[in-house]
């Protein structure tokens, strides 16, 4: 029987889901393997009869807790997909003032309707199975996390630095054109994507398991970043990590 | 065997020609002030003066990822071998990259021959050019690898106007007949290529204080050192010193199959002990689970291991992974200079 699949989306710009849509040639092959049967982006039956969700966005609401812990008891494997579901995301830049603030700046006189809470991964709420990490997601690492499951294998993330692709990747180092970068602490998997494309990592995938945090600061104020700067740069996608407080 | 002369603008020719040979050339072009081997579309992208390029050109030969074998787990399973080797010409390649190349064949033919490595380094002509502006990270003359009288087919020395050519090998002789142009080396031109070699030679700014043939010596004595917990302290265990190493050989090897769950290729993709999980094993263990651990691991390849094992240094002293390092640690002449300092 082929497993049923659901997509469940929290806070987030819902870039992660429309990647899946994205796959194009490998969502043909995808559906001879899954069922979904749930994906509110994409289709209109619902049903809460599934196996495996993969939850896109942070939870920031009160509401939102009780709605993944709902998720995480029917899913016997629960994947947090993106950067907002894995690590909280830009939607932790919110944590750094009081709600009430946050409230007002977005509904001004409306704020009393509503409703919000700290931004947080997912697993600060209920237990993760597995990570898809990436602003957005990768869609290869979404391919070989399904044929894994699929297979009964274990599915793993690298665990090493953005540099090591960044090399092989033949690319001039950021700091080397006097510009700095997180890739030294950041996990890869991304490919170095954004310096192949003529930019600088942002952390979106996270930290390596064991990242030499003290090294990175002091490269990074060694190239011209004050401590608020730095601060500021882990916080665009890692607010909600120790590194950023 | 005697040496050759061709000029500058004859070299153009000479490579304009292969090209339409239909040869497939991998040569050294500019990227954003610095250089990077890459496939060649015309003689002008050609850079001969260069000082280092960003990765090595062994990747041409050990490429970063490849397939070993391709198969199908259907009722009946079946795999077969995948060599992809096609002829090709790597242009322009230092010394130093020509002594890691040496190193390379020494190592994927010792016990077990590796085709898949094999095959492409017999379908490879090297065409080597000497190093005259060396990096300020490079420390080839301790190395031994400023410069080689073999590991390739032909090799050029820029003497000004023209290039004098020695011959490697007989498919580098080969090779030349094809280009008319060339005039038997005059002794003046042969002096020159000389003083050229000599000037370079005057150019490199490290250089190690032990003499190579003692370093495997001087690591036996530094174990202890307390220099490898300082050393290793601003380690981001990031790798780059190991990806842009022309000496690093070693891989990981995984399986991967297709969306049908039945066909699928067996692949190696470059690993190496900078990275933490290099030395993980099966049940949760990690031999070097710590900085100081792999980053002295690293020196003993450089100085010590791959020396005893395969008679030939693990370093070439090109200097790419002292460049690339953030953390300013990278330097095998750096580090072992500082033990030799300790062990006084």
């Amino acid at each position: 029987m082929k497993p049923k699949i659901g997509f469940f989306d929290f806070t987030s710009c819902e870039g992660c889901q429309l990647e899946v849509l994205n796959f194009e040639g490998e969502l043909v092959e995808l559906l001879k393997l899954v069922d979904i049967v749930n994906f509110r982006e994409a289709m209109t039956e619902k049903s809460d009869d599934y196996d495996i969700a993969f939850i896109d966005g942070a939870i920031t609401t009160e509401a939102g807790i009780s709605r993944i812990k709902k998720i995480r008891k029917q899913a016997a494997v629960l994947i947090a997909m993106g950067t907002c579901a894995c690590l909280g995301g830009i939607n932790c830049l919110k944590n750094f003032r009081t709600m009430e603030e946050n409230l007002k700046i977005v509904y001004g006189d409306a704020a009393h309707y509503y409703d919000t809470i700290p931004a947080r991964p997912v697993d600060a709420v209920v237990p993760v199975d597995y990570y898809l990490p990436g602003c957005p997601m990768n869609k290869d690492e979404f391919i070989t996390l399904v044929k894994a499951l699929l297979l009964n294998k274990k599915a793993r993330l690298p665990n090493y630095p953005v540099c090591v692709e960044c090399k092989l990747a033949g690319n001039v180092c950021v700091f080397e054109k006097g510009e700095t970068c997180l890739g030294p602490v950041t996990r890869a998997g991304c490919k170095a994507i954004c310096v192949t494309s003529g930019r600088h990592c942002w952390g979106c995938r996270g930290l390596v398991n064991d990242p030499n945090i003290d090294s990175e600061k002091e490269i990074l104020q060694k190239h011209g970043l004050t401590t608020a700067d730095i601060l500021e740069r882990f916080r665009h996608f890692n607010g909600y990590l120790e590194v950023s407080k | 065997m005697t040496e050759k002369v061709l000029s500058k603008q004859n070299l153009n020719i000479f490579i304009n020609t292969l090209l339409s040979r239909g040869e497939e050339i991998v040569g050294v072009k500019k990227k954003e002030g610095k250089y990077a081997f890459g496939k060649i579309a015309d003689a002008e992208e050609v850079c001969l003066d260069y000082d280092i390029t960003l990765l090595p050109p062994s990747m041409y030969l050990l490429p970063q990822r490849e397939a070993l074998l391709k198969f199908n787990i259907a009722e009946r399973p079946v795999a077969s071998p995948v060599i992809e080797a096609n002829p090709f010409i790597l242009f322009g390649v230092h010394p130093y990259d020509i002594k890691a190349i040496e190193l390379l064949d020494t190592a994927f033919s010792t016990d077990n021959l590796d085709t898949n490595y094999l095959s492409r380094r017999e379908a490879a002509t090297i065409i080597g050019v000497d190093c005259l502006n060396p990096n300020p990270n490079a420390f080839c003359p301790s190395m031994d690898t400023a410069f080689t009288d073999k590991g390739y087919d032909l090799l050029l020395t820029d003497i000004g106007d023209s290039y004098v050519i020695a011959i490697g090998s007989e498919r580098g002789q080969a090779l030349l007949k094809g280009c008319p142009d060339t005039q038997e080396a005059t002794q003046v031109e042969l002096k020159r290529k000389e003083e050229e070699r000599q000037k370079a030679l005057g150019q490199y700014k490290v250089a190690l204080d032990t003499p190579l043939e003692k370093l495997p010596q001087l690591l036996d004595k530094s174990w202890n050192s307390s220099l490898w917990e300082e050393r290793s302290e601003a380690c981001l265990s990031c790798g780059s010193c190991v990806m842009v190493c022309p000496t690093c050989f070693c891989f990981d090897v995984q399986d991967d199959i297709e969306l049908d769950l039945v066909e699928g290729e067996r692949y190696r993709q470059k690993d190496a002990c900078m990275l933490v999980d290099f030395a993980a094993v099966a049940g949760g263990g990690n031999f070097r689970d710590d900085k100081t651990s792999r980053y002295r691991h690293r020196m003993y390849r450089k100085g010590k291991y791959i020396m005893e094992r395969f008679g030939k240094p693990g370093c070439v002293g090109c200097g790419r992974c002292a460049s690339a390092c953030l953390a300013e640690i990278a330097s095998p002449a750096e580090t072992f200079n500082l033990m030799r300092g300790e062990s006084k």
